[in-house]
């Protein structure tokens, strides 16, 4: 008897433990949550005190979320270990790997946030952020000095707090440009050259030069030229979707075109059409390429990097490393210029815009971070001006030199600072891009971005980029844009957040959608079928409660009227 | 699903029939008690991840708001449900499903059990295996690798197939393949089957090998060639085997995937490469809207159980073997 119910009792610990461990694994994750920023909320009261008076560094990490892909700097990191020197503060960096919104779906299921994440509308519906504008008030005066201007805008239109902390356009000082990121029709270097640097205006012109190229030089190395490429990719959709706005003398407002105020989208207007139907027939010419709608930004990332490519319309951002790998190949004369294309002579351009904001970017600090204070210090820390220098230049010497209080860099500094594998040991590139930093000039007149700065840009252009300008007689390629006017106080209408499945963003969703289906389509049709694709598409457009859509953006468009006036 | 499946179909009638003669009695289980006893951990497995899971099925009800708590959730009733069903697009992602989830089934199916067949014809063992072992690699590939293959090798400048295809004047001119709406269901088919064909093998030849050799033997004595031992020995041997992996596969056929068609679709093909998971993705996870990512889900769910059911039913009635 005794033998047997030993056994029994054996197998029922043995079950109890089981049970025991797997019950624990789940369940509480609210109450553990809450338990947390209440335990922040008392650390940071006692912890803001001795850290000030104390002098001493304590060490400490902060995890960071970076909504982009990107890879680990080096573990000997030489900016990264200054900070861990000065600050105490060591930075725990993931990285995106897929898909943005599933991952972000899985942080918010999970309620799994790291203390700082890059800014995002999904999060700040989901109350992972907490708000920031105490924290800012009372023990970050650089960072509320940086923004002071900007104090309103910053508020989410929903409730009225501060999430995220803007990382791009907020500026001081003089504000040099020599490099222009945003969209444009770009054209190779090599066709200007070829008919002697025309002047190029509009589309027809545009289109005319490539046309004419691509005739004379049927290959470009060995490959057949490519004369007009469209990249249609997941959410970089743009350079099939953003032109019309441009050519009519807009600036980018994303699916919509703001007129005294007032918002529409554009993407079934007859203005729209025009330039569609100049794709169509371009196509039938066999211009654009026959594989620019089944292919990946991979694939088309490779083939501009190739120099087959004559032209396209993107954002300057979005292909800046096939040019990079262009000008490594040394075929400086395959990049690209932007040019600012309109439909007739008399519109004037107005694809260069005035900085703004960069709303829902930058970074937040989550629910789960168990000491905003010290996190918040640390933020304000580093927007002192020797750490922005640091970040942005270098370490003065080693990665640029003064020359009569200005910054440069010699030809080797500027040969490493260009190369990748040198960036992960030496610069804190990823995360220096979503902290907030200074724009412009720092206080002794340098440029706070070495490619802005002049004489730098001067220095470090090549001879077949001077020959370009010298023939325009212009001092870089931002001159080939008209400077641009005031923006209105809304502007721009992309940044409006749309609310997580409200029914303007699924309206904008299905616009989307269709506009992915109908415009390829539409492009490659015969010409004459061209009109019936259009009609086709306009009628499901008007099927999709686009009014939703407009409504909404109307709606904020007022609401930034009457809140960001000063 | 189908990788580590080993089915004895030998035990199971007479196992019934013991089950009919002694019926559970509080003897039967004190004499059984440790087998009991070992079967909780395994039982509460299940409830935790098969069965607890479920209760997150309530999302699909409500418009569900992440970091809110249970009671604090507005209900909504079949909203989202309708929301599903009554889009436009619902019935044509349905298609897209399905029959990619066909296509995938029956070429799954038939390319496995013929190169298993194929396989077990050759008799040097090293030729044998090298085959086996090139045709599973492709399995280890994640999708989006593979289907940067397929792109690459699809592409009209120096891709593979229009190479193929122009050196062999089967065409003039290289074809757009990922631009034709018509093709890409073939195209998704012959992907799966080049990453899982060799891996799918794997079952049937073990089950091949459990055929008695005895069978060989006696069809060899009574004159059957190669091709006729191939019909009536080899083929019978496994039918057990390809009906058990057939009904629990009908299962998925609504999970004709995500990656591939998300990967190789394009504004071109959409109307034939969209599957119920992209859709949902699209308007659910995208959107903050997990409660319709969940109805999409249940949706999936209850035609699969129902696919299922009635495949075994079906089975039953023809007196094969049955799952259930």
């Amino acid at each position: 008897m005794g033998g047997k119910s030993k056994v029994t009792f054996k197998y029922s610990l043995v079950a109890l433990l089981t049970l025991s461990f797997a019950l624990s694994g789940c369940g509480g994750g609210n109450d553990k949550n809450a338990a947390a920023t209440d335990k922040a909320k008392e650390t940071a009261a006692t912890d803001s005190a001795s850290s000030n008076t104390g002098g001493k560094i304590e060490p400490f990490k902060v995890s960071a979320f970076i909504g982009v892909a990107g890879q680990q700097p080096t573990p000997d990191n030489k900016i990264y270990k200054k900070i861990k020197e000065e600050t105490g503060a060591s930075f725990d960096m993931e990285f995106l790997a897929g898909d943005i919104n599933q991952k972000l779906g899985v942080m918010i299921a999970g309620q799994d946030y790291p203390d700082l994440m890059t800014g995002s509308t999904k999060l700040t519906a989901a109350g992972a952020y907490i708000p920031l504008e105490d924290l800012i008030e009372e023990h970050a005066p650089n960072l509320k000095a940086h923004y002071a201007d900007y104090w309103n805008m910053m508020k989410d239109p929903n409730d009225g707090h501060i999430y995220i902390l803007p990382n791009y356009g907020v500026y001081n000082g003089k504000v040099n440009s020599s490099w222009y990121s945003g969209p444009a029709f770009w054209i190779q270097k090599a066709v200007l050259k070829e008919f002697n640097y025309p002047k190029v205006k509009t589309l027809d012109q545009y289109f005319d030069l490539i046309e004419q190229y691509k005739a004379k030089y049927p290959k470009i190395d060995g490959s057949p030229t490519i004369g007009f490429e469209i990249l249609n990719y997941d959410w970089k959709n743009w350079g099939l979707f953003n032109a019309p706005q441009h050519l009519i003398g807009h600036p980018n407002d994303g699916g919509v075109v703001v007129k005294d105020g007032v918002a529409e989208v554009f993407a079934n207007k007859d203005y729209a059409k025009k330039y569609y139907q100049k794709l169509n027939e371009m196509n039938e010419k066999g211009i654009i390429d026959k594989e620019t709608f089944v292919q990946n930004y991979d694939q088309y990332m490779a083939k501009l990097s190739s120099g087959t490519v004559l032209g396209m319309f993107d954002q300057h951002w979005n292909f800046n490393a096939a040019e990079d790998s262009l000008t490594t190949q040394n075929k400086i004369e395959r990049t690209y210029v932007g040019l600012p294309l309109v439909y007739d002579e008399s519109t004037k351009d107005h694809y260069r815009d005035l900085a703004v904001l960069n709303l829902n970017n930058g970074f937040g600090i989550s629910i789960n971070a168990k000491d905003p204070v010290k996190i918040i210090k640390l933020l304000d820390t580093l927007m002192d001006e020797k750490w922005q220098k640091l970040f942005s230049w270098g370490v003065e010497g080693e990665d640029y030199i003064v020359e009569n209080g200005r910054f440069m860099r010699t030809q080797e500094q500027r040969d490493n600072a260009a190369d990748a594998t040198w960036q992960l040991a030496n610069k804190a590139k990823s995360l220096f891009e979503y902290l907030p930093k200074t724009e412009g000039s720092y206080s002794d007149g340098n440029s706070t971005d070495a490619a802005a700065q002049p004489e730098e840009y001067k220095a470090g252009l090549k001879p077949y980029d001077k020959e370009v300008l010298d023939a325009y007689g212009f001092n870089s390629y931002v001159d080939f844009f008209s400077d641009p006017p005031p923006n209105p106080v809304y502007y721009p209408a992309w940044s409006i957040d749309l609310i997580e499945g409200s029914d303007a963003k699924i309206a904008s969703t299905k616009l989307n959608e269709l506009q992915t289906k109908f415009l390829p389509k539409a492009i490659l049709a015969k010409p004459a079928e061209f009109d019936s694709v259009w009609t086709d598409y306009t009628e499901q457009i008007e099927k999709a409660n686009v009014k939703a859509y407009e409504d909404k953006i109307n709606e904020q468009i007022k609401w930034r009227i009457e809140n960001w006036s000063k | 699903m189908d990788e580590t499946l080993e089915i004895d179909t030998g035990v199971r009638r007479p196992k019934k029939n013991k089950r009919k003669k002694q019926p559970i009695t509080w003897r039967v289980i004190k004499n059984q008690n440790q087998l009991i006893w070992m079967s909780v951990p395994l039982m509460l497995y299940i409830i935790l991840f098969a069965y607890v899971p479920v209760w997150g099925w309530t999302m699909a009800f409500q418009n569900y708001r992440p970091a809110k708590s249970f009671g604090e959730q507005e209900w909504v009733g079949l909203k989202q449900f309708k929301f599903l069903f009554t889009d436009d697009n619902f019935i044509r992602v349905l298609r897209n499903t399905l029959a990619m989830g066909v296509i995938n089934l029956i070429l799954g199916f038939v390319t496995a059990i013929v190169l298993a067949l194929l396989l077990n014809e050759i008799k040097k063992v090293f030729w044998k295996r090298t085959v086996q072992t090139i045709s599973y690699l492709p399995h280890f590939l994640s999708w989006i690798i593979v289907t940067g293959i397929v792109a690459t090798s699809l592409s009209i400048n120096d891709g593979i197939v229009n190479i193929v295809l122009m050196k062999l004047h089967l065409i003039k001119e290289p074809i757009l393949w990922l631009s034709e709406g018509k093709y890409f269901w073939g195209i998704v088919g012959a992907s799966h089957v080049w990453k899982e064909v060799g891996w799918n093998t794997i079952i049937y030849l073990a089950a091949i090998a459990s055929i008695d050799p005895a069978l060989y033997e006696a069809a060899e004595i009574d004159g059957a060639n190669r091709y006729k031992k191939m019909m009536h020995v080899t083929l019978p041997g496994i039918k057990a085997t390809i009906v058990i992996l057939m009904i629990m596969s009908i299962g998925h056929v609504l999970e004709a995937g995500f990656e591939v068609q998300y990967l190789l679709g394009n504004g071109l093909v959409v109307d034939w490469a969209e599957t119920i998971d992209i859709f949902v993705l699209k308007y659910g996870l995208a959107q903050g809207n997990y409660s319709l990512a969940t109805a999409g889900g249940i949706f999936k769910t209850v035609v699969s159980v129902t696919l299922l059911l009635m495949a075994n039913g079906i089975s039953k009635r023809l007196g094969e073997e049955r799952l259930l």
